[in-house]
């Protein structure tokens, strides 16, 4: 009969309770955006109100109502608010939910971004849910794009990206989303818009509307 | 609503910090039509890049961290390692830190290069492998080398590989085996860069003399206690080996008192700076161990 021998740590473990803390938070607030068009991708809980964030190219064409499912197994019908192709943004309104019903993400600074930090991301590449990747920022770049004066700079990290990622958020090692996650350049390079990007776009919405 | 410091984010500090030590080190280097690549100061005035990034050997230019452009002098280069070295008059640049002890599978690494003048990138992974010689049909040889899952970007190539302290691991390539991320150790990676910016290139050891693994039955191998030797089956007129006294039928089992038993060991001796050296050469002649003096020429 064999035995079983049971492996103790060599030290107390701080660092995978920290990661646990840390995508605890955030999953519960990353949501599968599906659509009849175009399938799959993923979503934050953006603001209070229970706006969701997601890519331009996840619900663009979509008329009809979208589905938003939350990890915790709830789904809700939302309907896009704003959309900008060039950004690859955009912006959906969830009906029929309470202020305060949809657990806020925490917004990073990705405004002093340093290459080498480490970042998750949280997406469902191919429809599976809830996967995290990790990476770090592996640099910066800078995009024209009609209606921005600046180039509008852009996030790259070595995060492992798959379609069904696309719209979830790249976050911190405090927790914080610093990027929405886009698209993929040159089979392993992920870019991802940064979240003060987020914020400009959407202060120029609320201006507008 | 970030939460406080905690050990993940101080590795992640770490990370951060050890690519901004290394920043100033790492270059951007202008040496062929397509993208550049990228560099690493590894002594006064000179810096180690790779050798398959370089097209040309004139109108070379390198780009600092501070964004200053500056003529480079094309040094030397060994295509077998795929290394070369460039000289930049008046570089005022300090060699990049390097780390001491050899690195160790699993280790955390960054891949750090400077393929645009956006300043660095980088990517992450651990050493994945530890291993050498590597010899390749396409003329890769080099003694030793690290293999890493860090990501290699188009532009890299050249570039450190280094520690979560910053320091210089190795030198990143994806030119001696396509496509794969591997990197010279950078003791060695020095060694080589030290010796190309003495004499251009490196010396090969050439004895003259065509040879082929074989096993050696029990009965024959003398006193010896390895399996196998190289046989030789031809010696070149008027080669260091013809000179010294080799033999067709000899069995070579020992180099400079280092056993041999295939002719990558072979290769890596006669590849380390060994040229003109009287060497003793042990053979199985006829049943018994005898040691010849060979002075080792120089591979045209």
């Amino acid at each position: 009969m064999t035995t079983l021998e049971i492996e103790t740590p060599v030290a107390e473990d701080e660092l995978q309770p920290s990661i646990d803390t840390l995508l605890q938070r955030v999953r519960a607030s990353v949501v599968q955006v599906r659509n009849r068009a175009r399938g799959v991708g993923a979503g934050v809980v953006w603001q209070i109100n229970g706006a969701v964030l997601t890519n331009h190219h996840v619900v663009a064409g979509e008329r009809g109502p979208i589905e938003i499912l939350l990890t915790d197994g709830r789904s809700y019908e939302a309907h896009v608010v704003a959309s900008n192709a060039d950004l690859d943004l955009a912006l959906l309104e969830v009906q029929q939910v309470g202020p305060g019903a949809l657990p806020l993400v925490a917004v990073g600074d990705s405004t002093s971004l340093r290459v080498g930090e480490l970042v998750f991301a949280i997406g469902h590449p191919w429809g599976q849910r809830d996967v995290v990747t990790a990476g770090i920022i592996s640099g910066t770049g800078r995009v024209n794009i009609p209606g921005y004066a600046e180039p509008v700079p852009y996030v790259l990290s070595d995060v492992l990206l798959r379609p069904g990622n696309s719209g979830g958020p790249l976050v911190n090692a405090n927790g914080g989303v610093i990027g929405i996650n886009a698209m993929i350049r040159g089979g392993d390079l992920s870019v991802a818009i940064p979240s003060h990007m987020v914020i400009r776009w959407i202060t120029a919405l609320e201006r507008i509307l | 609503m970030e939460t406080s410091q905690n050990i993940l984010g101080m590795l992640s500090g770490q990370l951060a910090n050890a690519v901004e030590r290394v920043g100033p080190a790492l270059v951007l280097v202008n040496g062929r039509q397509r993208l550049p690549a990228s560099g690493v100061v590894f002594d006064h005035e000179l810096i180690i890049t790779a050798d398959h990034v370089l097209e040309r050997e004139e109108d070379l230019s390198i780009e600092t961290h501070a964004d200053q452009t500056m003529a480079a002098q094309f040094v030397g280069r060994d295509p077998a390692s795929d290394l070369a070295v460039l000289r930049v008059p008046n570089l005022g640049l300090d060699p990049a830190p390097t780390a001491a002890g050899a690195a160790r599978v699993g280790q955390l690494v960054l891949a750090v290069g400077r393929p645009s003048s956006g300043g660095p990138m980088a990517s992450l992974g651990v050493i994945s492998a530890s291993g050498g010689p590597l010899r390749t049909r396409r003329g890769a040889a080099v003694d030793r080398y690290l293999q890493t899952d860090a990501t290699p970007y188009p532009g890299f190539s050249g570039g450190p590989l280094v520690d979560s302290m910053g320091t210089v691991v190795g030198i990143l390539t994806t030119g001696l085996v396509s496509g794969t991320a591997l990197a010279i150790p950078t003791d060695l990676a020095w060694q080589i860069g030290r010796t190309l910016s003495q004499q251009g290139h490196i010396k090969r050891g050439f004895l003259g003399i065509a040879s082929q693994p074989i096993y050696l039955p029990a009965a024959q191998r003398g006193n010896l206690t390895q399996e196998r030797g190289l046989l030789v089956v031809r010696v070149e007129e008027g080669s260091p080996a013809e000179q010294g006294g080799m033999l067709i039928g000899d069995v070579l089992v020992a180099m400079n008192n280092q056993t041999i038993t295939d002719t990558d060991q072979l290769q890596a001796i006669l590849a380390g700076g060994v040229v003109g050296q009287a060497l003793p050469v042990t053979v199985l002649r006829g049943g018994s161990v005898q040691t010849i003096q060979v002075t080792v020429g120089e591979r045209e």
